[in-house]
């Protein structure tokens, strides 16, 4: 039968303080992942339809919690006054963006110097498009006679629209890059008048 | 009585440290998740393969390859440098001399964007700074009398210059010059 030795008791209240620890830094580094990566975030995010977009990103009035998101998820973001970004993970119904299923994304041109759509994985790099059609940009937009734009993302090309192919089963992430936006727009940036996502037939 | 309050305070302290603890953790890795992605962006393998401390780097167009930085834009060629202004200012030159959007940027140790310059503001003139870290450095030279000063917040850090391009393959011969005229080197040099 064990006995309670001075010695035995220190070893566990020294295994028990490093049990302790270890679920402490467990719990810190838990926290921060969920924090970044999963929490929905207000205030300093504006919504927009299917977009959001951060009004500190690349700002260096950005708060602990901003800085750190944009450096996972928009490392080197401009400030507002420059570039404006907002990002669409879901549809207009608000379905998340899937790679394999295709949607119709148009809208007016916004008010920006320039302008620029990309789809993304949903590890935030471009796709492998054999045709090399990452983004519809404000160059090369054809607009139509009520002067908007449309492009297409998925697997399948549609006859007359800008497509960006979007090969794979995974998530996928829309980009909005608005260079040198207009003032108003920069003042407020919930005013943008939002392309419109739209899947387009059955997704697989 | 006594030895249950005991057991209590003891679990009290314990939990109560717990906490304490884990608040410290999460919030030295929010604060230091920017500054690690950072680091690793300016003394990496691909910063150490590009050569890019104080000197001007030009990476290939952006395509499906690339991935050292989340989100790269495919209507956009960069170039890049690492400054370092520990021992002594930075000076950047750049004269694209493009219509067309461009702009320079300096994100601090932080992944703050502290300073950024485009083509309308820089106009006519070729971009000429001197980037000097906050603080008194003894070692500094002078930097000319007039010229473009721009203290940045950390030592080290990142410079970014952006140019637009629509069409890579048609405007190629335009748009590498004009991304090529960007200079980043110690000022003494």
């Amino acid at each position: 039968m064990a006995s309670h030795t001075p010695a035995s008791g220190r070893f566990k209240r020294i295994g028990f303080a490093a049990l302790l620890y270890l679920a402490a830094v467990a719990l810190g580094l838990g926290s921060a992942w969920w924090v970044l990566r999963k929490a929905s975030w207000s205030g300093t995010v504006v919504k927009v339809g299917p977009w959001t977009g951060s009004t500190l990103a690349g700002s260096t009035d950005a708060d602990l919690y901003t800085r750190a998101r944009v450096a996972l998820e928009g490392l080197l973001a401009l400030g507002r006054d420059e570039t404006m970004y907002y990002v669409a993970r879901q549809d207009d119904a608000g379905q998340p963006l899937r790679s394999a299923c295709s949607y119709r994304v148009e809208g007016l041109p916004p008010a920006a110097r320039w302008w620029s759509i990309t789809a993304y994985a949903d590890d935030l790099f471009l796709f492998d498009a054999r045709n090399r059609q990452y983004s519809l940009n404000g160059s090369t937009a054809r607009l139509d006679a009520r002067g908007q734009f449309a492009l297409v993302t998925g697997p399948q090309a549609v006859e007359g629209t800008h497509w960006l192919p979007t090969p794979g089963q995974r998530g996928l992430v829309l980009t909005l890059r608005l260079y040198n936006p207009a003032p108003e727009l920069q003042a407020a940036p919930a005013r943008l008048q939002a392309p419109t996502i739209q899947a387009i037939g059955a997704c697989p | 009585m006594r030895t249950w309050r005991n057991t209590q305070r003891l679990w009290f302290y314990r939990a109560l440290t717990l906490l304490a603890t884990a608040l410290i953790v999460h919030l030295l890795a929010v604060w230091a998740t920017p500054r690690l992605i950072m680091n690793r962006l300016m003394t990496g393998p691909a910063a150490q393969d590009m050569a890019m401390l104080n000197r001007a780097a030009f990476p290939p167009a952006v395509d499906a390859s690339s991935r050292r930085v989340v989100m790269p834009s495919p209507d956009l060629l960069y170039s890049v440098c690492v400054f370092d202004g520990s021992a002594g200012p930075v000076r950047v030159r750049a004269n694209p001399g493009l219509p067309s959007y461009w702009s320079i940027a300096l994100y601090a140790a932080n992944s703050d964007n502290f300073f950024v310059l485009n083509d309308r503001q820089a106009g006519a003139t070729p971009v000429d700074l001197w980037l000097v870290s906050e603080g008194p450095n003894p070692r500094d030279p002078a930097v000319p009398p007039g010229a473009r000063v721009v203290v940045s917040p950390s030592a080290q850090g990142f410079l970014l210059m952006r140019v637009l391009t629509a069409d890579y393959e048609a405007e190629k011969a335009v748009v590498e010059p004009a991304r090529r005229t960007l200079q980043c080197n110690p000022g003494g040099a």
